[in-house]
Formats: C-alpha cells, structure tokens, sequence
C-alpha cells in the first residue's frame, strides 16, 4: 500500500522486456512442452508414463516461470523467491489433482493447491482472503468432497481390495483435451501479456482510500491515538462527535486539547515518536497531532468496508444463494419412507384428524 | 497481529505497482512481483481444470476441477485488486467462495443421488441426454 505510481520510463522498460519474452517463440515452446507433459502425466492403463510426464510438465511450467523471473530482472523489477515458490507449488499439485487416479489423492492435492494459493493470497497482502480461503476451502468445502468420495464407493470385495475402477484409471481423450487446454493457455497469457502493458492503475491513490476508510471509523482513531500513547502526555480524549467533526483525512490529523501542559513539553523532549506525531506546538489550547505512519487501516477493515459501503447487494444475493443450496441440498437428500396400511392410520390418529381424513389418507394413497 | 506476523520478512511483501527502487541491492527474496506473473499462474491453474474436467470420467473429480478454475478465478480478482490499490476484488473473491460452497453441496448431494441409483461414479453411464 501507499506505493509511487510507476514512471513512464519502468513502464516502457517493462513493455520491452514483455515483448523480448512474447515475440520469440521461447515461451509457446515451453507452454509445448508442459503440454506435452500433461499429456503424457494422464492416466491410463498398463505402463504409464506418470512421472515422467509429471517431470516433464514440471519443466515446461517452470520454465515459464523462471523466463518470467529473468524478464523482470531486464525491467529492474527483482524477483521475489517466495512468489516462484508457492506458484510452482500451486500449478504442480493442480497437475496431480487431475492426474491422480485415486479421487481421495486428488482431494487432498486440491488442498495443496488451496494453501498455496492463499500463500500467494498473503503475498499479494490480502491476510482476510487468505485465511478466509483456508478455514472455507480446506476446512469445510474439501471435507465435504471427501466425505461424498467415501459415501459414493463401493465396499471392494474379497479378491480385488485395492484395485481401481476403470472410469478412474483412464484418462478420456488425454491428447485433445490437454490440446484444447494449452490452446486456451497460450491464447489468454498472449492476450493478458499484451492487456497488461497497456493497463495503468487506478488513479485513486491507497492513501486516500485509506482516509476514506477512517473518517468514517472515530472509534478507531481513538483507539489508534491511544496505542500510540497520545494521551499519556497531557492530551485529553475527544469524543466521538469531536472526532467526526474535526479529523481531516488529508492530512490524517486532529486538533487534540492540552490538559496538562508541563507533561505535554516534557512529552515532546523526551519522547521521540511522540514529538514525530505533532508537527508544530503552538502556544494554544489544542494542538494538531497527526496519525503516525503505521497506523493505517487492516486488510480485514477495508475488505469489510468495501463489502458493507460498495457492494451490499453481493452480500444480500450471497446469502439468497445460500439459501437456495440449502434448501435445495435438504430437498435433494430426504429419503422418502415407504409406509404400511397400519402406519399411516396411526399417524393420521396420532395427528388429530377425523375419520372420513383417515379414511382418505388409507384409501387415496 | 496479523501485521506483526508479517513483519518477520518486511521487504518480502510485493507491491504490484511497476516502479522498482534501483538503490537497494536485489534480494531474490524481496521485490515487486508484476500483476502479469499472477494472472499467468492464475491461468494456468485455469487451463489444468480445464484439462480435468474434459479428461476425467469420475464425477467427483470433475466437480473438483470446476473448483480449481474457480480458485484461478480468485487469484486473478485479487491480483486486479492489488492492482488497482481497491478491495473490491477481494469482495468478489467472497462472493467466488459462496457459489462454490453452495455449488459444493447441491453438486455433491446430486452425485450421491446418482450413485445410489447406479452404483457408478462414472460421468459416461449418465450419457442418456447425449441423444
């Protein structure tokens, strides 16, 4: 957050290197390989090739990744280690997930990709998602899957134990559907490769939605005063009219009232953080005392912002399709109970109803 | 919290705005990762599920692949919300989470239904409406 917007000059260095990278035919070479290695990393009966085409696959995304990496080095962007990481991390185990030919594997691969992802997720900043991600995908949308996995198998019986039904070990059509796949792959990174130089970010500078954000949290800045030992020096708490009234986003700064002034100059000499957050002491009453630097607003407060001020009907239209999923989910299981002649007349008593009802009930159904 | 955890590796945490500062020594664990270097592991993630879902021939694990696309969806929406320096990708990476819990259990509860009826997982045996 609060970054420079970048120069024309990095941006044009960047559209250079993009075009070194997309212009030579190095990078659909590699995007090749790895599809041949999808290929060859199918399932399918007798000696399969799995590793090798696993390896080759590896290779092939890997290169991507790192032409990528040195592509970054020509525009004097550096690398960050932990970002190829968790991306070769994601795209291998997305590889098993659909090689594996045990489904109970495949699930717990998909959880890989889901933790690494939400690493990426904390690399680009975004803490809320991330573990959002962790505790929704992992914890309860995967059981889910492996509960369903465990539900819809047969029980093997005595002579084949561990073997595999042939729907599972068989890959489909493995060479046109990894054909199509790649296609799709080449034709969106050429595009987005070819989208991205063109696209500038929003004008909007993180620093003022961040202001946004906190005018309209006084408690916060309250809070924020308070942690940052403020009032420990002589200043007296505003309220929270005072601080909607008199807290200026711009400046991230507010008029605080001296009570004490002999703890307040002693405040400023002894203390350097505190002396940093007034920038000038007058003689007056109150005195402006700014925010410090690091006391912006959480990943969590601005996605709850933009939820609940931007988007509220996402939020209302999410919790309708809940709703529909668990009604439709509840209709979808109820097992219909066959019952006899007996049963239904003693429920249709047990109920309350009278007779010519029963005699419906018994003759109706 | 959260920020405290992070700031075990502070320079590490990537921006996506292009600028890069030419004064610091390169450091293979710190520096900005572009938005194009996540839309692409977002992409490719997208082509595997694509790739599984033609491919494989167990309804569960097709319904699995659907999931993988539907996370390279959210690491593109989050990667577009670094970038734009605004929340509302995340929101909608919110959203993608909803739709895949609910398409989770109605989607799993049909497959169970399915196989009490056949005893098979096997997406090919339901061909009927192929015609």
């Amino acid at each position: 957050m609060g970054d420079d917007h970048p120069t024309p000059s990095v941006t044009r260095e960047w559209v250079n290197a993009l075009d070194e990278l997309f212009n030579p035919v190095l990078f659909y070479v590699l995007l090749t390989v790895g599809a041949i290695g999808v290929t060859l990393a199918m399932p399918r009966k007798g000696i399969s090739p799995q590793i090798i085409g696993g390896l080759i696959a590896g290779a092939g995304f890997g290169g991507v990744l790192i032409l990528l990496g040195i592509s970054g080095y020509q525009s004097e962007d550096v690398p960050n280690l932990y970002f190829f990481v968790f991306a070769l991390i994601s795209i291998l185990s997305g590889l098993r997930v659909i090689t594996h030919p045990k489904p109970v594997y495949a699930a717990i691969y998909f959880v890989l990709t889901i933790l690494s992802s939400s690493a990426l997720y904390l690399l680009m900043q975004a803490e809320f998602m991330a573990f959002a991600l962790i505790i929704i995908y992992a914890g309860a949308i995967l059981i889910t899957y492996l509960f369903v996995i465990m539900l819809a198998t047969q029980a093997p019986s005595e002579e084949q134990v561990a073997s595999l039904e042939g729907y599972d070990s068989t890959a489909r059509e493995p060479l046109a559907a990894t054909l199509a796949g790649f296609a799709l792959l080449a034709v969106l990174s050429g595009l987005m490769a070819r989208g991205v130089t063109e696209m500038q970010p929003a004008p909007e500078s993180a620093q003022s939605l961040e202001a946004t954000i906190l005018a309209i949290m006084p408690q916060k800045i309250i809070r924020e005063y308070q942690q940052a030992e403020a009032f420990d020096y002589g200043l007296a708490e505003p309220t929270i009219q005072e601080v909607q009234e008199g807290f200026d986003p711009n400046t991230m700064a507010m008029p605080l009232v001296i009570e004490d002034r002999e703890r307040f100059e002693l405040g400023l000499e002894t203390d350097e953080r505190f002396a940093e957050m007034i920038p000038s002491a007058g003689s007056g009453d109150s005195v402006l005392v700014r925010l410090p630097e690091s006391r912006g607003i959480t990943n969590a407060e601005g996605v709850g912002y933009a939820l609940i001020a931007e988007h509220p009907m996402a939020l209302e239209l999410a919790g309708i399709i809940l709703l529909m999923a668990m009604l439709g989910a509840v209709v979808l299981a109820r097992k219909q109970i066959e019952l006899g002649e007996d049963e239904k007349l003693a429920q249709a008593r047990t109920l309350g109803e009278t007779e010519e009802d029963v005699a419906h009930v018994g003759g109706g159904m | 919290m959260i920020d405290q955890m992070l700031s075990v590796f502070p320079e590490s945490l990537p921006h996506l705005a292009l600028a890069a500062d030419t004064t610091v020594a390169p450091d293979i664990f710190a520096g900005p990762i572009s938005l194009y270097h996540y839309l692409f592991v977002a992409g490719s993630l997208f082509a595997l599920g694509v790739i599984g879902f033609l491919t494989r021939r167990n309804m569960i694990v097709m319904f699995l692949c659907t999931e993988m696309m539907f996370q390279a969806a959210g690491i593109a929406l989050i990667a577009f919300s670094k970038f734009h320096l605004n929340h509302t990708g995340e929101v909608f990476v919110i959203f993608v989470l909803t739709i895949a819990a609910a398409e989770a259990a109605l989607a799993l509860a049909l497959v169970v239904l399915l196989f009490r009826r056949r005893e098979t997982l096997n997406a090919e045996d339901w061909a009927l409406l192929r015609g």
